[in-house]
């Protein structure tokens, strides 16, 4: 499968990163062809411009914004974003990926009246969140894991109506260890391993 | 009473800049003193960067990138934000003000690894939004603005303290009717700060 790997962390040497390795590793070593974005290293600016706006709504695929990572979406079969969870959400820079890159005609289309909107990531059959969490398990849940819904609710509406969905968090990242943080990796190889 | 008004619209003609420039008045108008911030005439960048990532814990240097709104933060007695839903969540340039300001030291301590919310000053919170989803679209996805604000936020102000959630939904298929019906829902909001 053609896996997209979204990845947005500031820290080179994060925990974080050791998850994004063990999911390219792994994917790779399953037989997948991957392909890596890291919004940091490359510079995205996640902020929408005015004139983007103004033209959103209109906005054909000629017109992307972001050319090679709208082919780099539509050519995926497979998504996974690798973020850590802030305030419950996806860092400032991957949602600004979303809010610019997920543009109207690539991803999906809005109707001339009432009715929904129809999806145009059909190609993709797999999306995943693989994130870590400062906050503990039950009160993620509480707070009703909105990073987690944005994508695998929300962009999933726009993907195959049977696309499979992974969510895998270490929670309570402040209070890990070498032992959780190890054992993490571990199950992202082994949940990976069978997708 | 103090409040922090943000805003987060990049399009001056929009309906949302409309809301926030008439919260503004309406606030003004009240006797308030209100503080805006509208993050996009600021250029505010909500990209937390390395260092920042890195100094988050050391609550003696980790608000300095961010001082003057850290500032502003804790002044206030009140918040409102007004800003449209994208995907189904905040602007990213709105995430990154939550990401980069909201700091250990700043909006929550941490005790044990425990979170122990502090932004106390603060008593009530106002959320004006609009969305381009349908409300019952917006429900089966979970609808992760409203949580964050019924939850996160009511969460770390005040205990006991007020959270009101004012969303005009399906803006695409708004008329003159719905906006302005809309913008007196807000004005009676704005009215019980």
């Amino acid at each position: 499968m053609r896996i997209l790997v979204v990845y947005s962390h500031p820290v080179p040497e994060s925990f974080c990163a050791a998850v994004r390795d063990t999911v390219v590793q792994t994917l790779e070593r399953n037989g997948h062809q991957v392909d890596l974005m890291d919004l940091y290293a490359e510079g995205f600016d996640p902020v929408m411009p005015a004139e983007e706006r103004r033209h959103y709504n209109e906005m054909k695929l000629a017109d992307h914004p972001f050319p090679d990572h709208a082919d780099r979406l539509r050519a995926a079969e497979g998504l996974l974003f690798v973020y850590p969870t802030w305030w419950y959400g996806l860092p400032a820079m991957l949602k600004g990926w979303l809010d610019r890159v997920w543009t109207p005609d690539l991803t999906f289309r809005i109707p001339d009246g009432p009715g929904p909107i129809e999806p145009l990531m059909t190609h993709v059959k797999l999306l995943g969140v693989i994130t870590t969490c400062g906050a503990p398990r039950w009160w993620s849940y509480m707070v009703g894991h909105p990073g987690k819904r944005t994508i695998l609710r929300g962009m999933r509406a726009l993907c195959a109506k049977t696309c499979r969905r992974v969510f895998l968090a270490h929670y309570m990242m402040d209070k890990s260890t070498p032992r959780t943080r190890s054992d993490y990796l571990k199950r992202v190889e082994e949940r990976l391993s069978n997708i | 009473m103090r409040v922090l008004v943000v805003h987060a619209h990049p399009v001056e003609t929009s309906f949302n800049a409309s809301l926030f420039r008439m919260t503004l008045d309406r606030l003004e108008a009240n006797g308030h003193a209100v503080d805006p911030v509208d993050l996009y005439a600021d250029g505010f960048n909500p990209v937390m960067s390395r260092d920042e990532r890195l100094n988050y814990h050391d609550t003696g240097i980790n608000r300095r990138p961010v001082e003057t709104y850290v500032e502003r933060l804790l002044l206030a007695e009140a918040l409102v934000l007004v800003y449209p839903v994208w995907n189904y969540g905040f602007p990213a340039i709105l995430k990154g003000w939550f990401d980069r300001v909201f700091l250990p030291g700043v909006s929550f301590g941490l005790v044990n690894g425990k979170v122990r919310p502090t932004l106390h000053n603060i008593g009530s919170i106002l959320v004006v939004t609009s969305y381009g989803g349908s409300r019952f679209r917006t429900w089966l996805m979970g609808d992760p603005p409203r949580r964050i604000a019924n939850r996160m936020l009511r969460a770390t102000i005040r205990p006991g303290g007020r959270v009101t959630y004012l969303a005009h939904y399906e803006m695409n298929l708004s008329t003159t009717h719905t906006r302005q019906a809309f913008m007196t829902r807000v004005k009676h909001a704005l009215d019980k700060i």
